[in-house]
């Protein structure tokens, strides 16, 4: 929101500050604009809610069959159609064959256009699917040879309408990027009867269009017909994308199926929260679109809704809470972090393990850089790493370290999942016992409990790892301080 | 032929050592240590999912390696890759592509002939000999997609042969072939072989296996074995190999490539 | 519907362009062939490697390149343009590459999010500058305005020696290059579209074997040494470069078609790469032709009018098309008519 707010264009705000000062003026811009009071504002921010309704819902389905680029070329298709649309409210009939066409007569008639770019859609989709099953042409070739050509026919007629004399006045240009304060009330009617449509076939058909976008084998095979409901799909497709495009335009109305809908995908696993995310997303980007451009008119309202869906995806691109690309890199940092530690805990372990040292003993820092091979500040670091997770104590001064009794449990679980690793290398996948350090150095970090229970049980009786080390038992993970005097008993007299 | 003096490297055309690799950081294939002698057809067996495709893969670097390192003729790859020859899985091109037989063949030579210049009548005489011995010259001049599956595997191994290589890496070339076809392919390692050339060749029938290659990899995420066939083709060796899959490999691999994400 | 279509005039539609506008006709036909050869002949690869709605996510997402290079330099001139154009081609490349990789968004979805977001940057752009603006404004985003490229022409004087010169060269001697001792060179789009499209022809002709090798199969390039990732990017800054030379006269989206027609007309009449090409540089050049007819005719965008031209071209190769004609389909092919190995090729199922 605060980054959409950044593109209100300097010059909005320099023509207030002559009249009114800053604030006041954008408050009281965007005062007028969320009371509604103008007609023209509250059919845009009807409209923009409606079509994210019906966008999202359906984009949703667009995004999990990998069908985006297929809403794209639907979208530039419809354009023909527009054109027809407003060409055909100049027509009038007065007997079966007593048709005349009169050019001032052109006018903007919401119905006549919806059928037209509906139909000019279909007729897109259907030219891909006919070219993919005659020719050796491939599904991108397909598409976007469709999309520019059904765009060029409708440029050519709609640079014909310009050239009437009514053209300019009929608002088509307006279709192009889109105009949300063009909306009319005919739209708005229009509008709702195809989103309530829209809202209503998704809810009684959710069962099969779930299982068709999953599996349309699997769909098959049960007696559903796929191929209908994929042609039902597009068919809503059509009627979304086409009650968009007053507010959107022609060029980027495929954005506000794809982007809000692809956010959601970021952010929950679970079909119907993607639905229900997608909606708000949809519904969010498209109000922030009218409102800008309701700030500053002659920027076309399209490129502020999409912009704001982008904005959307942004940030579930980078913060999501499971897929988000920062999130995931905090996670990475962590874990290093984690395993840092752990390998410093491990050293602790083996230095008293060379040692035949007890538990309770201390390691000096210098002990440890030399088994680390790291120098003093290093390790020094990394000590105080371990005193904050409260998996050390330090004494004189720091130099010297002592495991608590989480600390001891934690490095016992780590060099026993190392060796039981090594062990496992060798005798299950028979790889040579020099090769299986390595791996193990990274796969201790990430076994789980019930991974090391199967390794037990496979390798059980097993007191030694390949390098003839012992392998921590139960006996030294849970009675942490009491070793026997030879070092750490072995796995297998603990059970 | 550059026949370079012989070196320690020179007798061995493959050495693997330690190599783990697998896409996405999910390792597919563990530790694997592999030397394969000069003049030997080596046949790669195991089941689906083993890394068999991936081993040549991660060979000729189209798999990063997570560990260990790989040597043909005693240097890296990137250093020797005119000496390998490559025919990939046939569902891995598109055979719709608009090339002749001749150009595709064509293609194992542009190894030798460098940037910027055009084919020599050298080039196109090697070519020619190549598709004349898969019986395919008179097709030279047709479109790849009026091919039958055993005439496309012809025209990539025909391919393999103007790379004129040292070391040949198949993948499954009898996979969807017809019976003639299968014969005569066999009769061209065999050919390669007497030659002094190294063939492995990725095989999923483990009948013919055992007479078709002189030695065998067995393989599933790791070496099972490796040896003459007649060693390795046992009871104990096989069991081990195709007995299910290392399930806790696979999950350990999962894990790993579940955090890489 | 008579006063929306004019009815068609031969002298006026056919006829007139050639003799009395001919100074327009030729510098529009010729920029429409030189756009629609160059696209043509890299749209090819992208088809081959199907990449032909990577090329629809540049040539929508070059437009903020092109705005920002324009607000920065307050021109259109070529350098600052190209600059911004690769930058553009780039910068979406990397972000479709990024947003597939990094999440679980599929490929498709990662263009359209990228193409559009990139796209309504460069729209918002462009509004905001439209006062100052006069080359680049929203109209000219969507069709082009190839209608203009004739108004700006260089001219250079010719001093006496030269002038009896070049009167004698038949071809030059007209009154389209030549005026009193003015010689007409051409708009400077045209000079630089013609560069553009030479140098892609001279790249496609002496990187042949590459382009081919790493399009055919990206494993053997490999194992050859010819690294698939450069080609792939070079290819890209390639394809930028052209879209950007012919977005003044075209605009975004029309260029795409402009980019597949042509490669998908030649790939259902031949199957060798070469002949393909060709097919390709005859097809540029009808379309062109036949477009400049139809918007004189109709009274409408030229270079939509250059499209459906070419729409209209491919739905001929699509109906007759030897091997994959629809013809061929409807009447259906005569068993007896079947070679030995296409028997045996429908035996074996494959």
């Amino acid at each position: 929101m605060v980054a959409l707010l950044a593109f209100v264009p300097e010059s909005a705000w320099a023509a207030k500050i002559g009249d009114v000062a800053e604030e006041t003026s954008l408050g009281q811009q965007a005062a007028r604009f969320f009371s509604f009071r103008d007609p023209s504002v509250r059919y845009a921010v009807i409209g923009s809610v409606l079509l994210g309704i019906s966008c999202g819902l359906l984009g949703c389905f667009i995004v999990v069959r990998k069908m985006a680029l297929v809403g794209d070329t639907l979208s530039h298709a419809v354009l023909p159609g527009v054109a027809l649309g407003f060409l055909f409210s100049g027509v009038s009939v007065s007997g079966l064959f007593d048709w005349s066409f009169d050019v001032d007569n052109i006018t903007k008639n919401p119905a006549l256009i919806f059928a037209g770019a509906v139909i000019a859609g279909v007729a897109g989709t259907l030219l891909v699917t006919t070219l993919k099953q005659t020719t050796k042409i491939k599904e991108d070739s397909a598409l976007g040879l469709t999309l520019a050509s059904f765009f060029a026919v409708g440029i050519c007629l709609l640079t014909m309408i310009q050239d009437l004399p009514t053209g300019n006045k009929s608002g088509i240009d307006k279709f192009m990027f889109g105009q949300a304060a063009a909306i009319g009330k005919g739209d708005i009617q229009l509008m709702l009867g195809v989103t309530m449509l829209i809202v209503a076939v998704v809810f009684v058909f959710y069962k099969e269009l779930l299982v068709t976008s999953f599996d349309a084998g699997f769909a098959r095979s049960i007696a559903l017909p796929s191929e209908w409901v994929h042609h039902g799909l597009m068919l809503l497709v059509a009627f979304a994308v086409v009650i968009a495009l007053q507010a959107v335009g022609v060029v980027l109305v495929s954005a506000m199926l794809i982007t809000p809908a692809a956010a959601a995908y970021l952010l929950t696993d679970r079909m119907h929260r993607m639905l229900f995310l997608a909606v708000g997303f949809g519904v969010a980007s498209g109000v922030i679109g009218a409102f800008i451009s309701f700030l500053k008119p002659n920027i076309p309202t399209g490129p502020c809704m999409v912009l704001g869906a982008s904005a959307v995806f942004a940030v579930a691109f980078f913060g999501g809470p499971r897929h988000g690309v920062l999130t995931r890199w905090w996670r990475h940092v962590s874990r290093s972090k984690r395993v840092q530690r752990e390998n410093t805990l491990k050293a602790v372990y083996q230095v008293l393990e060379n040692r035949a040292a007890q538990p309770e003993d201390s390691v000096s820092l210098k002990e440890l850089a030399e088994r680390r091979r790291e120098t003093l500040d290093e390790v020094s670091g990394q000590a105080q790493a371990l005193k904050q997770h409260r998996l050390v104590t330090l004494h004189e001064e720091g130099n010297k370290i002592l495991f608590t009794p989480g600390g001891w449990q934690l490095a016992c679980t780590i060099v026993r999942n190392h060796r039981l690793w090594e062990l496992y290398l060798t005798n299950a996948a028979n790889i040579a016992a020099d090769h299986v350090h390595d791996d193990a150095e990274k796969i201790e970090h990430i076994l789980g409990d019930d991974v090391v229970r199967e390794l037990e049980r496979m390798l059980d009786d097993t007191t030694r790892d390949p390098h003839g080390r012992a392998i921590p038992g139960f006996a030294d993970i849970h009675k942490p301080f009491a070793p026997s005097a030879s070092g750490p008993s072995g796995y297998g007299r603990s059970s | 032929m550059t026949d370079s003096p012989a070196t320690n490297g020179e007798d061995i055309p493959l050495e693997i050592h330690d190599l783990t690799a697998g896409y996405y950081k999910k390792p597919v294939l563990w530790g694997i240590d592999l030397q394969v002698p000069k003049g030997k057809l080596v046949g790669i067996v195991g089941p689906n999912g083993a890394g068999k495709s991936t081993l040549i893969k991660a060979i000729m670097g189209l798999v990063p390696p997570s560990s260990g390192w790989v040597k043909i003729f005693g240097k890296p790859y990137q250093e020797n890759r005119r000496r390998v020859g490559y025919v990939p899985q046939r569902e891995s091109v598109d055979w719709d592509f608009p090339v002749t037989v001749m150009d595709v063949v064509m293609m194992g030579r542009y190894g030798h002939i460098g940037w910027f210049k055009r084919p020599k009548k050298a080039d196109r005489e090697i070519a020619r000999d190549c598709l004349d011995k898969v019986k395919m010259l008179p097709f030279a001049k047709r479109q790849i997609s009026n091919l039958s599956g055993g005439q496309q595997q012809r025209v990539f191994l025909a391919r393999a042969l103007a790379q004129e290589s040292d070391i040949y890496f198949m993948d499954e070339p009898f996979a969807g072939v017809d019976a003639a076809t299968e014969t005569a392919i066999i009769a061209l390692l065999h050919e390669l072989r007497e030659k002094g050339k190294t063939l492995l060749v990725v095989h999923h029938d483990l009948p013919t296996a055992r007479n078709y290659f002189d030695q065998l990899l067995l393989l599933n995420m790791r070496v099972v074995a490796y040896g003459e066939t007649e060693e390795v083709f046992t009871y104990e060796l096989l069991q081990k190999t195709y007995g299910g899959r290392l399930t806790i490999l696979s999950e350990v691999a999962d894990a790993v490539g579940q955090r890489a994400k | 519907m008579n006063d929306f279509i004019p009815a068609f005039e031969w002298q006026r539609v056919m006829v007139e362009p050639w003799a009395e506008n001919l100074s327009t006709t030729f510098w529009i036909v010729l920029m429409g062939f030189l756009i629609t050869a160059a696209c043509g002949l890299i749209g090819n690869y992208l088809i081959l490697r199907r990449m032909a709605l990577v090329g629809d996510a540049i040539s929508h997402s070059v437009l903020p390149g092109l705005a920002i290079a324009f607000l920065l330099s307050h021109s259109l001139n070529t350098v600052p343009m190209f600059i911004g154009a690769l930058g553009a081609g780039i910068v979406t490349t990397v972000m479709i590459e990024l947003i597939h990789k990094k999440t679980r968004v599929k490929q498709d979805s990662a263009i359209g999010i990228t193409f559009s977001t990139l796209f309504a940057i460069g729209v918002i752009l462009i509004s905001f500058g439209q006062t100052d603006a006069v080359d680049l404004d929203t109209e000219c985003v969507l069709y082009g305005e190839i209608a203009f490229v004739p108004l700006d022409l260089v001219k250079t004087e010719l001093g006496p020696g030269m002038l009896s010169v070049v009167e004698k060269i038949p071809g030059l001697n007209s009154e389209l290059f030549l005026d009193g001792n003015m010689l007409t060179i051409a708009p400077p789009s045209v000079i630089r579209m013609a560069v553009v499209t030479g140098v892609t022809l001279l790249l496609i002709l002496v990187f042949y074997k590459e382009l081919l090798v790493t399009s055919f199969d990206s494993g053997l390039s490999s194992s050859l040494g010819i690294n698939a990732t450069v080609v792939h990017y070079a290819l890209m800054g390639m394809l930028s470069v052209i879209i950007v030379s012919a977005f003044e006269a075209v605009g975004a989206i029309l260029v795409i078609a402009m980019l597949i027609l042509p490669g998908a007309t030649s790939s259902l009449l031949a199957y060798r790469l070469p002949t393909m090409f060709g097919i390709t540089v005859v097809h540029a050049l009808l379309s062109a032709v036949g477009g400049i007819h139809l918007a004189t005719w109709l009274n409408c965008s030229p270079a939509g009018a250059m499209v459906v031209a070419g729409s209209a071209l491919f739905a001929l190769a699509w109906i007759f098309s030897p091997s994959q004609g629809l013809l061929l389909r409807w009447f259906g092919r005569e068993l007896d008519k079947l070679d030995e190995e296409e028997i045996e090729r429908l035996v074996k199922g494959t």
